[in-house]
């Protein structure tokens, strides 16, 4: 969880030395290293993606840390950045691989040897239902499902609170469609 | 289901997949490369030299044509019921968990192990059999332990031998190495 994220003194950030601030990057990921192994998870198909999508949003995140002036909480900022480079990470993988995303259905990964008989267990499965969701959808479940309430993830992606409750709701819908197909 | 507890079952299911080392998983798909390579070579083996033994049988039927290509098709026919019995199982993990990573990762090993002793005892009637049914087949047959001495090929036959079995120790004992660290892994 991320609530040790919490204990980073944010108003000294800005002014920390390299060492010390080496120190509260390795906290802040550390407190929500299991969150952005999912998210990255989720927004690619291959364990070495995820590993250049989790490396890539470290390196973003280590960017931003000197300039973070504690406008939100630190796991906000965190799940901000997260999101913005899996944007970006997907933009290019379309161009890439001219995979179709945003409002549009994400293509089921095709199954691997390691993943055949896991795809019948029941984590497995409601992570491919949520990858499969269009990407507005996505994002707002994947915070909800870290614990983050509306007003949280309303900072992560920009949007107001009104409309982070039309889209929870609408996702929350789709899964459950999507969850009850597959049984 | 009211809403707010699918929500929460929801959340406990995401929250529960524990995160697996990169490690771990590269190390599953490393094995799982060398199983489908191995098949493969199985299948070239197969091809090459039983299609070899069996094209010289028809082509010249005689008896110790059509022993060498019988025994050369048990041989192969061996590996394949082996190779088969022994990878059952052994593709895809239980779930996409730490657990049954290290799970899979550990039945690996055992039938890897269990693999080297097969491949040895099957090396070893291999070369038997075939030294045997050169032997019969030999111009300048004389006593056996002069003939098997006498020539360099048979000399290049036995330090190939020896190299594979010195192989094969080595090999084991990591095998056996790696097998006790997952184990403790395990705990």
């Amino acid at each position: 969880m991320g609530t040790d994220a919490a204990k980073v003194d944010i108003k000294l950030l800005a002014t920390l030395d390299r060492a010390s601030l080496e120190q509260e990057f390795d906290r802040l990921l550390a407190a929500d290293g299991p969150a952005l192994g999912r998210l990255a998870a989720n927004f690619t198909n291959t364990p070495s993606d995820r590993d250049d999508l989790l490396q890539e949003i470290a390196m973003a995140v280590w960017q931003a840390l000197r300039t973070f002036r504690g406008e939100c909480s630190p796991r906000t900022f965190l799940f901000r950045i997260a999101h913005n480079r899996a944007i970006a990470y997907l933009s290019r993988s379309r161009a890439r691989s001219s995979e179709a995303f945003g409002d549009v259905e994400v293509h089921d990964p095709a199954p691997d040897p390691e993943s055949g008989l896991a795809r019948e267990q029941t984590t497995e499965r409601l992570h491919s239902a949520i990858h499969r969701l269009p990407l507005v959808y996505r994002q707002v479940i994947m915070l909800a499902l870290e614990d983050m309430d509306y007003t949280e993830i309303g900072e992560v992606l920009g949007i107001s609170e009104s409309n982070v409750g039309a889209r929870l709701s609408r996702a929350r819908q789709l899964l459950r469609e999507s969850l009850e197909k597959r049984k | 289901m009211n809403l707010d507890s699918e929500l929460e079952t929801w959340r406990r299911e995401w929250q529960s997949e524990a995160a697996i080392a990169p490690d771990l998983r590269r190390q599953v798909e490393r094995q799982s490369r060398w199983l489908r390579m191995g098949i493969a070579a199985d299948i070239l083996v197969t091809i090459v030299i039983g299609g070899g033994v069996l094209g010289l049988a028809v082509r010249s039927p005689q008896p110790d044509m059509l022993l060498l290509a019988a025994a050369t098709w048990s041989f192969i026919a061996a590996a394949w019921a082996f190779r088969l019995t022994i990878t059952r199982g052994l593709w895809s993990p239980a779930a996409i968990d730490t657990a049954a990573f290290i799970d899979l990762s550990i039945r690996r090993c055992r039938a890897q192990l269990k693999a080297m002793v097969f491949g040895a005892g099957l090396f070893l009637c291999e070369i038997v059999f075939c030294m045997g049914w050169i032997y019969r087949h030999s111009a300048q047959r004389g006593p056996l332990p002069a003939w098997l001495f006498g020539s360099i090929s048979h000399w290049v036959i036995g330090l190939f031998s020896a190299v594979f079995f010195v192989f094969l120790a080595r090999y084991r004992r990591k095998k056996r190495a790696e097998l006790a660290w997952l184990i403790g892994l395990r705990g």
